[in-house]
């Protein structure tokens, strides 16, 4: 392989290198550009401009050849990618298809990825509920994994510190278990989701609560966002396609322009790192190896600090493909449990229905967000036979559709003046907590190698006895509070799928208090290699049950402020 | 609406590159969609009488002068399976046969109640595993998928999203309570 490395090694030296720049990496250089540290994000997609690189966004229906469908062709050839809900023909350029970037599944398991500058920080679903102690303390208290090294006194300001920037729009709801945050004025809840949230409480006291959920969307506060060049969501609900407002928060509208304006930011994109390079004399990284991805040539770049942000389980690759004679078994790998404990989100079942009342009443307009219900089992004490619980979406709509039965004139005139209103369809989904496990890694395949001769990764991930007993209660409870709140034609749907595609991918590099037991020390380094943070969702000891972006965040901008102050130690 | 109509301007105007839109399809795709389904000149003109049939032209355009036959065929070819692709065809190729055998003329020469009596009966016909159930099958499956084809192509057209019911990028302010008796909808005569 041809090597480039002819331009001089101080030219390919900066302060710091960041791996991803998807929304844990972008917020780590977002951080260390403005404490003055020169910084590289290295990305291994094409490089996407805010507003520039969106093609799609302000296409309308009629604009797009199949009005939205992915082609049968690019199904068939894409199973994996083709099972997101978000893969569609207006956003599909910013996912990855099966066939570019091949893995193997010892068990089924829906790797989700977007590969190009921004990340998946593009695609999200936006929703950004804090953690607590309840789920800090979690492993801890259950048994389970290893104690987390930190608790929310550590991460609290740091989710401050995150939520201002980012824009967060939510209501204070005083929920312990759900901490208040920096919130923008909160989007409403619309009639038939406040009388079911009335409906919680009058049958489960304070037990249960279904709130607005929190968001990322700026939904207030206009001229503070404006420094950044964001303005107010407009409530499109287009948001994958990427926004040319920033209305919602995405590396590519707020961290990376943001960190580009300090001048202390330098973006390679299209650059696969191959491995973090680790120099025995010194005893610490000193930068990565790099595949050009168009060119296939080499190219070496070095730093004091090195983050790796490449998302949950492409982190676990880099790491285990970074050996040395220290470190045979991938960097920082001491205890040998790098790529394990690997958990993810448990998104398989949703229960919906109908509700026959507020009939004199619709909704008008957009809005980003919907409800949240918050996990009430096991929050302050065990009660079930299984570990932990669930958290859950939960939204209720009214359409209004056409009587599209007949033909001719009468159909036409049906379609164009649609006045069948029908009941209120309400509708929830669960997202489970996962208890990691040994057993359930990921790993690099000996023999099978992608098209840049990295590694390909092996997953092997699956579902236990708690995820099942987790999926029953949750139907069944759901389905009791559906009937209590009188909702009508509860149906409830086990999909089954595997995991993945709730894309929480999380762990395999985790935290812990004990080298032995963990790869990464409270401040989120490595244990065995200090200038080396990992900060993504690889670091991940449990899973909780909130979705996880908004504590990468906070972590991020956390660790970039302690390496700058360990490097004026 | 005006606020609205500004804002969207003013989105157009930041997100300028991504304006200028490839809309509907290209002539090549329509042209690999003839030919890969092997779809006859009169075929062609039929299915073109079928949509118009379902969404007829009157005060507003119909389907037909939307080109929705088009629509109709790309959407057959790029997002069907074979399988379903060859349901179609069967169904498109068998049905001036059944128009004659049920109504004793060609489609062209029936009155137009009478052509919608038999699109209606034919969504509705019921297949089995003999010959003729099968063909009962193919029929009834390209009626119902030119049907609803006839209604998404037309519905999301150009003409009818900027010209009839303009579609709004910024739905405005969520509003979650909306009395429906306060909405006010201006009567359309198609």
């Amino acid at each position: 392989m041809a090597n480039l490395n002819i331009r001089s090694r101080q030219e390919r030296t900066y302060q710091a290198i960041v791996v991803g720049s998807g929304i844990s990496g972008a917020w780590a250089a977002k951080e260390l550009c403005d404490l003055g540290v020169k910084t590289l994000m290295i990305e291994r997609g094409r490089n996407v401009e805010h507003i520039k690189d969106y093609p799609t966004t302000n296409l309308l229906p009629y604009e797009f050849e199949h009005r939205g469908q992915i082609p049968q062709k690019i199904q068939e050839e894409n199973p994996v990618i083709s099972r997101c809900y978000a893969f569609r023909e207006d956003a599909m350029h910013f996912f990855v298809k099966d066939t570019e970037h091949p893995y193997v599944q010892e068990k089924p398991f829906d790797w989700i990825r977007g590969y190009q500058v921004g990340g998946k920080s593009l695609l999200w679903a936006r929703q950004v509920q804090r953690w607590s102690d309840f789920d800090f303390e979690g492993p801890a208290r259950d048994g389970f994994a290893v104690d987390w090294p930190i608790r929310y006194k550590d991460i609290e300001k740091w989710y401050s510190h995150v939520e201002k920037f980012a824009g967060v729009s939510g209501n204070k709801d005083g929920l312990a278990h759900l901490p208040d945050g920096e919130f923008l004025p909160g989007y409403e809840l619309n009639v038939v989701e406040k009388y079911f949230a009335e409906q919680l409480k009058k049958h489960y006291g304070n037990d249960r609560h279904m709130i607005s959920s929190r968001c990322a969307h700026i939904h207030g506060n206009a001229e503070f966002y404006a420094q950044q060049g964001r303005a107010l969501c407009q409530n499109r609900n287009l948001c994958q396609r990427g926004c040319p407002f920033g209305g919602y928060f995405s590396s590519n509208s707020s961290t990376i322009p943001w960190a580009l304006k300090t001048g202390n930011l330098t973006i390679r994109p299209d650059a696969v790192v191959q491995s973090v390079i680790y120099d025995e004399e010194k005893g610490k990284a000193t930068g990565v190896r790099i595949i050009d991805r168009l060119t296939k040539e080499t190219e070496e770049f070095y730093a004091d600090v090195i983050f790796i942000n490449a998302a949950a389980l492409n982190t676990n690759a880099l790491l285990l493909n970074s050996t040395s004679n220290r470190f045979p078994n991938g960097l920082g790998n001491d205890s040998g449990l790098l790529g394990k404990y690997v958990a993810f989100h448990n998104y398989r079942a949703r229960v919906s229905g109908e509700y026959e009342g507020h009939s004199e009443y619709t909704t008008s307009g957009g809005r980003p967000t919907s409800g949240y219900f918050p996990r009430f089992r096991n929050v302050y004490k065990q009660e079930t036979d299984f570990l932990r619980g669930y958290a859950a979406g939960f939204s209720a709509g009214r359409g209004v559709g056409p009587d599209t039965s007949g033909i001719g004139m009468d159909l036409k005139n049906s379609l164009l003046n649609p006045d069948k209103y029908g009941p209120w369809r309400v509708g929830s989904h669960m997202m489970g907590e996962t208890i990691p496990k040994e057993t359930n890694y990921v790993a690099l395949d000996p023999n099978l190698k992608d098209e840049w001769g990295m590694p390909q990764l092996k997953i092997s991930v699956d579902y236990d006895d708690n995820d099942e007993k987790m999926v029953k209660d949750y139907i069944e409870q759901m389905t009791e509070m559906f009937t209590k709140a009188g909702f009508t034609n509860i149906q409830s749907n086990d999909s089954k799928q595997a995991p993945g595609l709730d894309i929480h991918e999380m762990g395999g590099v985790r935290m812990g208090k004990d080298p032995k037991t963990s790869l990464l020390n409270a401040n989120h380094q490595l244990h065995a290699v200090p200038n080396v943070y990992v900060t993504d969702g690889a670091s991940m000891t449990s899973t909780s049950t909130q979705n996880p972006s908004l504590t990468y965040m906070a972590f991020a901008a956390r660790a970039a402020h302690h390496a700058v102050a360990e490097s004026k130690k | 609406m005006n606020r609205r109509h500004a804002l969207r301007h003013i989105a157009l105007i930041s997100g300028g590159l991504a304006l200028i839109p490839s809309c509907d399809f290209s002539k090549e795709d329509i042209l690999a969609a003839y030919e890969n389904l092997k779809v006859t000149a009169s075929q062609k003109a039929l299915l073109g009488a079928i949509s118009d049939t379902i969404i007829p032209a009157g005060e507003i355009k119909g389907a037909l002068n939307l080109e929705v036959p088009d629509f109709i065929l790309v959407m057959v070819n790029d997002c069907f399976t074979k399988e379903n692709q060859d349901k179609f065809t069967a169904g498109l190729t068998a049905f001036p046969d059944y128009v004659q055998k049920t109504a004793g003329k060609k489609f062209e020469a029936l009155s137009t109640k009478e052509k919608e009596e038999l699109i209606l009966n034919g969504t509705k016909l019921e297949g089995d595993d003999t010959p003729e159930g099968k063909e009962r099958g193919n029929l009834s499956y390209f009626l119902n998928s030119t049907k609803r084809f006839t209604i998404q192509g037309y519905m999301a057209s150009e003409y009818i999203q900027t010209e009839i019911i303009p579609y709004s990028l910024i739905p405005g302010e969520y509003n979650g309570a909306v009395l429906i008796s306060d909405l006010q909808k201006p009567r359309i005569n198609g």
